[in-house]
């Protein structure tokens, strides 16, 4: 278990979908190259046949009115998933911050609604804005003074009695 | 007319640049449609569709492909979200050397944090989809509500999604 959080770790590094570095990872360990292309068909060919023939099944009827009505429905439903998966991708993020106290958690708020802000409303491209969020966690998240990797609560105090003085 | 290879590039770079399956949204719907080589209903459309579909929700990717570019286009995207895999090979041959340096915990949350922002997004550019009124908002927010409760799976959410469109829309 300890190694698969290991390989886990790396995957999260790697840009696009996690699973398919974990997968990579995996192969090599198993069977080499060999291996790596083995597990990458094997997990990307049955279900990307599947998503391109749904795709393709869906054209044939797509100006089919039941099927125009019920996608009117289903698209909206879409979103709510999404929603979800956006919440509980935040949750792990913001129950640490909120360990580490009000201004980690400010922070962690201003930086989602400043990216959305920066793709919903300024049409921003991507790439500069993750560098920008990625920096701004280094900058506050990191403890540069202190060894562990939390805010030291004397700092942290300091910073809510200067925020208190703005007020 | 779609150009194969920046069609191919286009969608190489949002993978490149994204983390996790979704996060590749905005960057292809702000070069896609402003080439005209896709529409906001096309979007909608192949995110449901990979919802739908089995395999990792990445692959929604493939359906965006097929719809706006045929088999070739589902190819290409294919490709190109597979490619970025790769890197982490080279990621396992040097991270035991960053991942100890106080800097990278605080660089990786900024990027997770970002990707919940892109999650917002990628909410924000289905719901404003032609064809979303009011009703499909509470359609949106009782879709949210069910799958929050981890008892129905997802499937069933858009089956009775779509049955409830049919009743409203038809």
């Amino acid at each position: 278990m300890e190694e698969f959080t290991g390989l886990w770790n790396l995957c999260v590094f790697t840009p696009g979908i996690n699973l398919l570095a974990l997968t990579i990872l995996i192969g090599r360990k198993l069977a080499g190259v060999r291996g790596i292309a083995a597990s990458l068909v094997g997990l990307l060919l049955p279900s990307a046949m599947i998503t391109c023939l749904l795709a393709a099944g869906f054209k044939l009827v797509q100006n089919n009115p039941i099927v125009q009505a019920a996608l009117r429905g289903v698209i909206p439903a879409t979103a709510g998933i999404m929603l979800l998966v956006g919440v509980r991708f935040a949750q792990p993020q913001f129950s640490l911050a909120r360990k580490e106290g009000l201004l980690s958690l400010g922070t962690s708020a201003v930086i989602v609604l400043a990216c959305f802000a920066a793709f919903a409303v300024f049409q921003l491209s991507v790439i500069p804005v993750l560098l920008c969020a990625a920096l701004a966690g280094m900058l506050v998240f990191t403890s540069w003074r202190a060894r562990t990797g939390t805010v030291p609560p004397e700092l942290l105090k300091a910073a809510e009695e200067e925020e208190d003085k703005r007020d | 007319m779609i150009n194969p290879l920046l069609y191919f590039l286009l969608f190489l770079k949002a993978s490149l640049f994204s983390t996790g399956g979704f996060s590749n949204l905005p960057s292809l719907h702000q070069d896609l449609t402003s080439n005209g080589w896709a529409t906001d209903t096309e979007f909608g459309q192949s995110i449901a569709i990979g919802q739908i579909s089995p395999g990792p929700n990445g692959l929604w990717v493939i359906s965006l492909g097929y719809l706006t570019y045929g088999y070739l286009g589902a190819l290409l995207a294919l490709i190109a979200i597979t490619l970025p895999a790769f890197i982490v090979l080279l990621i396992s041959a040097g991270y035991h050397r960053i991942e100890h340096r106080r800097w990278v915990k605080g660089f990786m949350r900024g990027i997770s944090l970002a990707v919940v922002g892109i999650l917002l997004t990628v909410v924000a550019s289905i719901i404003r989809q032609p064809g979303v009124d009011w009703k499909g908002w509470l359609i949106g927010v009782v879709a949210f509500a069910l799958a929050w409760t981890q008892r129905v799976n997802i499937l069933v959410i858009l089956a009775l999604a779509g049955v409830v469109g049919y009743l409203l829309y038809r």
